[in-house]
């Protein structure tokens, strides 16, 4: 027990244990094209959300950065480009990624983003549109942080470059625990806008217009009729205990999807305590 | 305070003018494409024997166009793809088969629009204040428990098993009931951590799911809303706890005990009762100053629960309901619809926003010293 | 003699941060405890005193885990009866709660009558003054440091009179003060001293006090003669992680004095040089009126000049601005009126960052900041902390090891080279703080509280550099309220007084 004194590593192992113990079962339990089909979705999620968490530090770093940059030398624009990003920040995510949405139809119609690859990667940068200013603030936060300590200006007085003070000293050396716990979040919060969305848009059309050419992930999954299903077995599950057991075999495609995500969620937001108790942060 | 205003005046009236445009113009565009495909299929249309719905004749079809225009086999696949598409839409689109007449925004609908509006600022209401003091409710109570120092239920569980000694019935059933204590503890962690349509369509064989009661504690305790802000506040408990002015506090013998109900510790009825202050006790240094900075977090707070408000209404399906009628809208490209409905979402967070940076000004001009 | 002993450990899970086998605390006495900063004295009083968190360290106290010990009736005792005053401040001051409600609450309510205290410690020009300052939220700049310092002090001797008048005194009252005057001028902190004995010869209580200001130990010895008996000075030390507490005799402090009155470090300047650096009086900033004058009152208003091997020492109140008006010459603020000629250039608040950046910082001019601990990269390692620099110099380790040979008496290896500057302990982050400047051989040198968290041993060695940096030609701006000292290193006419007044 001692090792996992770490809350964040005893977290991270939950997690991977979890999804490895779901995979042997369904690997015995469920049928075979259920069991890729929902391997194929894991595996696009999971790749959204790293690219989500990617394109928010590619896109959050520098902007921090250069807000700063700006606010000390250019105010006009500081206050034109805040005041782009407050609106950004303004409008729901949810309501955002719809329009991103909308946009990526039209691409897929006009033909171009053909690859399934290429469109979530667009899902994936709009998401992070909607997300990256987190790590914005957060930089943004670490730098007036350090400024307000005589670290900033006692280097400054020394004739080192702003730049290396605040893209070395502050935020790369003393802010990666930070970071990363950002990341992390960003992340959960990435599968969750994912899934949402996915399952949303899905079960809009899936009366009406197939939705075979995009990309499936446990969202689309899990709004698929036969997982809808499953779903629905749960509550008469609570009714009468004795269907309980059922779950675990007739219901597993949809109970297994309900899992993944919602164990995910979880197991991240944990190890992001556990991040925030181990760097006091 | 003015500066701020302005801005946020500024913004809404920027965005609107941002989406009108960009969505007149996803409009025009369609009705072009719209205009080019039926000159392009207008002409097959019209052959009265053919039945597109009939794939025999769908083949016959293809056949003799490659029979006509053997060179140019492209053309023909994408006319055929593009007859079908038409074909589609006008069995889908609900404007088409009413004929069209209500595309666009009549009045009528905007009456319609309207009441769904008000319909979900009042909810969005509701969800915001009971969100609002049930995650301070919430960390508070994980707070007081920190501190109690108390090991889980399942580590006690476990520790109580491992010893050999006092094995007689009262041992057995207080392992039951830290058992079961810690099985409501993770199906509770389950829930909260559900995205909406999960627990919805679990409990829809049991329960009626469209009711506005649902809604409103759907809103509270799914999509990670509660457990997200619940956790917010704790980490500000947590960092105030470590400041200096705590430890003055303990050194001015204020209470400083956090067992439930003892002279100097805190009582459970004081965590859930709104606005409780926790006089001559250490914790009200901590609780005023976190929650002097949960205030600005109301901000994005406002339009997170909107985005869960939203995720519930379009993934239930709830015919009526403002998300249900926005997804509608865009599946359906009636973007005039869509433009109106996503202003109407902006603006109450814009107007969420006046309103607690307001408050929050006020607030913070007493604590500067400048009133 | 009765005196409470010690043995205490403190660790975290990385790295020790106390290990003393014997720390004595007399009772019925007043302790002054020096040692350079960041050894561990706060740690070490606050553990005694009960106020660590048995979470967060591996404490143990006379072989007892701190849990423990801290559930002890002697330590509740303790925490019940005595006060302990905060070495910051500002951060011990709830900034949402106005101060009067601050120094009135918990067991501090029960004193009827404080109102002797309060104008003694925060005598403003009337009674109104002072009732209009508790009724101000703490804020960074108003109160002052000073009036916060003197707020906790306060409500120290509320809870000492609290203690007087229930006529009991024994051993479960402890007072620590910890750096109870580091942002009082030399004033109130007199007034701090005589209201501390007043009631000391009412009763003796035993108190500790720990200081960096050696001046402390000429003030008591010369003005509480009489209470020689009762009153003890030691030094904290540390050897190879150990800790060690020693006597520290007086009169090592006083007879180092006057060795330094007999030869001042300023020499006059030479008729034919032109000064470096020349600041004007009048500058405006904060809605405040920054002057300089060569004479305490202020009469005489002049400009602040520095010439080529001259140590020029500003001097000031507390709160009055000085780190605000190094802070403008080196263009990190601005302000109305400002005038700077350095080298043929005109410094106004018009001239651009730009041009610090490019000309100033670094090549012309620079600043050592007084709180080492912030001004430093923690993270950083010894040697990531020359990288960077605009030096010169090449930046090798050859370069970089013969700098820090200056004021570090061991051999330099490369395990010392390759330390996170966070495990230096705070004397030795004083000193690298220095060095870092040192390191650019700037004409003009500003030195902000340069004695700030040293030991005596490091002040003398530190002095000694200054000297002779100054022997080496280049000018020296030195801000500090440690008086005293400085006003035996440096001769009259290198003096510059500092006043404030609110801006027209």
């Amino acid at each position: 027990m001692d090792g996992f004194r770490k809350k964040d590593k005893l977290w991270l192992t939950i997690w991977l244990t979890g999804l490895a113990g779901l995979g042997l079962w369904d690997a015995v339990f469920l049928n075979q094209p259920a069991f890729l089909l929902l391997q194929t979705a894991f595996v696009n999620t999971l790749t959204a959300g790293v690219l989500v968490v990617v394109f928010s530090l590619a896109l959050g770093w520098p902007i921090g950065v250069a807000l700063y940059f700006l606010e000390t030398r250019r105010p006009a624009f500081y206050l034109s480009f805040t005041f782009v990003l407050n609106i950004i920040r303004s409008i729901p995510q949810i309501v955002g990624i719809l329009i991103g949405y909308v946009i990526l139809t039209i691409f897929i119609e006009d033909q171009i983003l053909r690859s399934q690859f290429s469109q979530l990667v667009w899902m994936a940068f709009t998401i992070s549109l909607f997300v990256f200013l987190e790590v914005v603030d957060l930089v943004r936060e670490r730098i007036a942080y350090y400024n307000k300590l005589d670290f900033f200006q006692a280097m400054l007085c020394c004739g080192i470059k702003e730049g290396r003070i605040i893209n070395r000293d502050i935020l790369w050396k003393n802010s990666r625990a930070h970071l990363l716990h950002k990341m992390i979040s960003v992340f959960g919060i990435a599968v969750f806008l994912q899934c949402s969305i996915d399952f949303i848009i899905s079960v809009g059309l899936s009366t009406d217009v197939s939705l075979s050419n995009f990309p499936v992930t446990l969202g689309s999954l899990l709004a698929k009729l036969d997982s809808k299903q499953d779903i629905l077995a749960v509550g008469s599950a609570f009714s009468s205990p004795t269907n309980a057991l059922s779950l675990l075999f007739e219901h597993l495609q949809g109970v297994s999807i309900a899992f993944v995500i919602v164990f995910t969620l979880l197991c991240v937001y944990k190890i992001s305590n556990g991040l925030v108790r181990r760097f006091n942060l | 305070m003015k500066s701020k205003l302005i801005e946020h005046t500024l913004s809404i009236v920027l965005l609107s003018c941002v989406f009108i445009i960009v969505m007149n113009v996803i409009g025009h565009r369609e009705s072009a494409r719209n205009v080019d495909r039926m000159r392009f299929i207008a002409p097959y249309l019209q052959f009265d024997s053919l039945d597109f719905g009939n794939p025999l004749h769908v083949a016959l079809f293809k056949e003799t166009l490659d029979l006509f225009h053997p060179e140019t086999p492209a053309r023909n696949d994408s006319l055929l793809l593009a007859i079908q598409a038409f074909r589609q839409e006008q069995f889908t689109n609900q404007a088409y088969k009413t004929g069209g007449g209500d595309r666009g925004l009549s009045s009528a609908k905007m009456m319609k629009l309207g009441n769904m509006y008000l319909q979900f600022i009042i909810i969005y209401l509701i969800v915001m204040v009971l969100s609002y003091y049930a995650a301070q409710s919430l960390a508070i109570f994980r707070f007081v428990k920190m501190k109690q120092n108390k090991t889980s239920y399942l580590e006690e569980l476990y520790t109580g098993m491992r010893s050999t000694t006092h094995r007689n019935g009262s041992f057995f059933s207080h392992s039951v009931f830290l058992f079961a204590k810690a099985l409501v503890k993770s199906l509770s962690y389950a829930v909260l951590f559900s995205p909406a349509y999960v627990i919805a369509y679990s409990i829809r064989s049991s329960m009626n799911t469209d009711s506005y009661l649902f809604m409103i504690v759907l809103g509270v305790i799914s999509n990670g809303l509660l457990i997200n802000y619940a956790n917010k506040f704790f980490t500000f408990l947590v960092t105030e706890s470590r400041k200096g002015y705590v430890q003055t506090a303990i050194v001015k013998n204020l209470n400083a005990s956090y067992e439930w109900g003892t002279p100097d510790g805190v009582s459970r009825w004081s965590v859930v009762r709104p606005g409780s202050s926790f006089p001559s006790h250490v914790f009200r240094h901590i609780y005023m100053n976190a929650r002097f900075q949960f205030l600005s977090t109301l901000k994005e707070h406002a339009s997170f629960l909107i985005t869960g408000l939203v995720i519930i209404e379009m993934a239930l399906n709830i015919q009526g309901h403002l998300g249900y009628e926005l997804l509608q809208n865009i599946l359906y490209k009636q973007y005039d619809v869509v433009v109106s409905i996503i202003l109407g979402i902006f603006f109450i967070v814009k107007v969420t926003e006046i309103v607690v940076d307001g408050w929050f000004h006020h607030e913070s001009r007493k604590y500067e010293n400048r009133v | 003699m009765n005196t409470l002993r010690f043995d205490i450990r403190i660790a975290t899970d990385e790295r020790t941060l106390v290990d003393i086998r014997e720390f004595q605390l007399p009772l019925d006495r007043i302790t002054f405890l020096f040692g350079e900063s960041g050894i561990g004295k706060s740690l070490i009083a606050r553990a005694v005193y009960g106020l660590l968190d048995p979470e967060e360290f591996n404490i143990t106290i006379n072989g007892e885990p701190y849990k423990s010990y801290v559930r002890k009736p002697e330590t509740q005792g303790v925490k019940e009866n005595s006060f302990y005053v905060f070495q910051e401040p500002s951060s011990h001051l709830n900034p949402l709660m106005p101060l009067e409600m601050q120094i009135r609450e918990g067991s501090l309510s029960q004193v009827s009558d404080d109102r002797e205290i309060l104008d003694r410690l925060l005598e403003g020009s009337d009674a109104n003054e002072v009732r209009k300052l508790l009724e101000v939220y703490p804020k960074p700049y108003r109160p002052s440091g000073g009036e916060k310092q003197r707020i906790f002090l306060v409500m120290a001797l509320k809870k000492i009179d609290l203690m007087l008048a229930a006529g009991r005194v024994n051993k479960q009252h402890v007072f620590v003060f910890d750096e109870p005057t580091g942002s009082l001028d030399n004033h109130f902190r007199n007034v701090f001293l005589s209201l501390l004995f007043k009631r000391f010869q009412q009763q003796r209580f035993t108190t500790l006090l720990i200081t960096h200001d050696y001046s402390m130990v000429s003030e008591v010895t010369r003005t509480y003669r009489g209470f020689v008996d009762y009153v003890s000075f030691k030094e904290l030390s540390l050897h190879n992680g150990r800790h060690t507490l020693s006597d520290f005799q007086p009169e090592t402090y006083i007879g180092w004095l006057e060795k330094q009155r007999k030869e001042p470090a300023s020499r006059k300047p030479g008729g034919e040089s032109r000064p470096l650096l020349r600041v004007e009086s009048g500058v405006e900033v904060f809605r405040q009126q920054l002057t300089i004058s060569k004479d305490p009152e202020g009469a005489q208003l002049s400009a602040l000049e520095i010439y080529p091997g001259t140590v020029v020492y500003a001097k000031a109140p507390s709160g009055t601005g000085k780190t605000t008006l190094v802070k403008l010459m080196m263009g990190l603020i601005r302000g109305k009126n400002l005038k700077v000629t350095l080298d043929g250039d005109i410094l106004t608040e018009y001239t651009p960052r730009r041009f610090w950046q490019k000309k100033i910082w670094g090549k012309k001019m620079t600043m050592v900041f007084q709180h080492a601990d912030e001004a430093l990269n923690p993270r950083a390692t010894v040697m990531e902390t020359f990288q960077g620099l605009p030096s010169e110099k090449r930046i090798t380790r050859e370069s970089v090891r013969q700098s820090l040979g200056e004021l570090f008496d061991f051999e330099i290896g490369d395990e010392f080279m390759n330390k996170q500057v966070s495990t230096l302990s705070g004397g030795q982050k004083q000193r690298l703080n220095l060095l870092r400047s040192l390191f650019l051989n700037t004409d003009i040198l500003i030195l902000d509280e340069p004695l700030n968290g040293l030991d005596f041993e490091s002040t003398t060695k530190v002095l000694s550099m200054i000297r002779g940096k100054q022997r080496a030609g280049k000018g020296i701006l030195l801000i500090s309220h440690n008086e005293e000292i400085f006003d035996a290193l440096i001769s009259k006419e290198h003096i510059y007084y500092l006043q404030a007044a609110p801006a027209k």
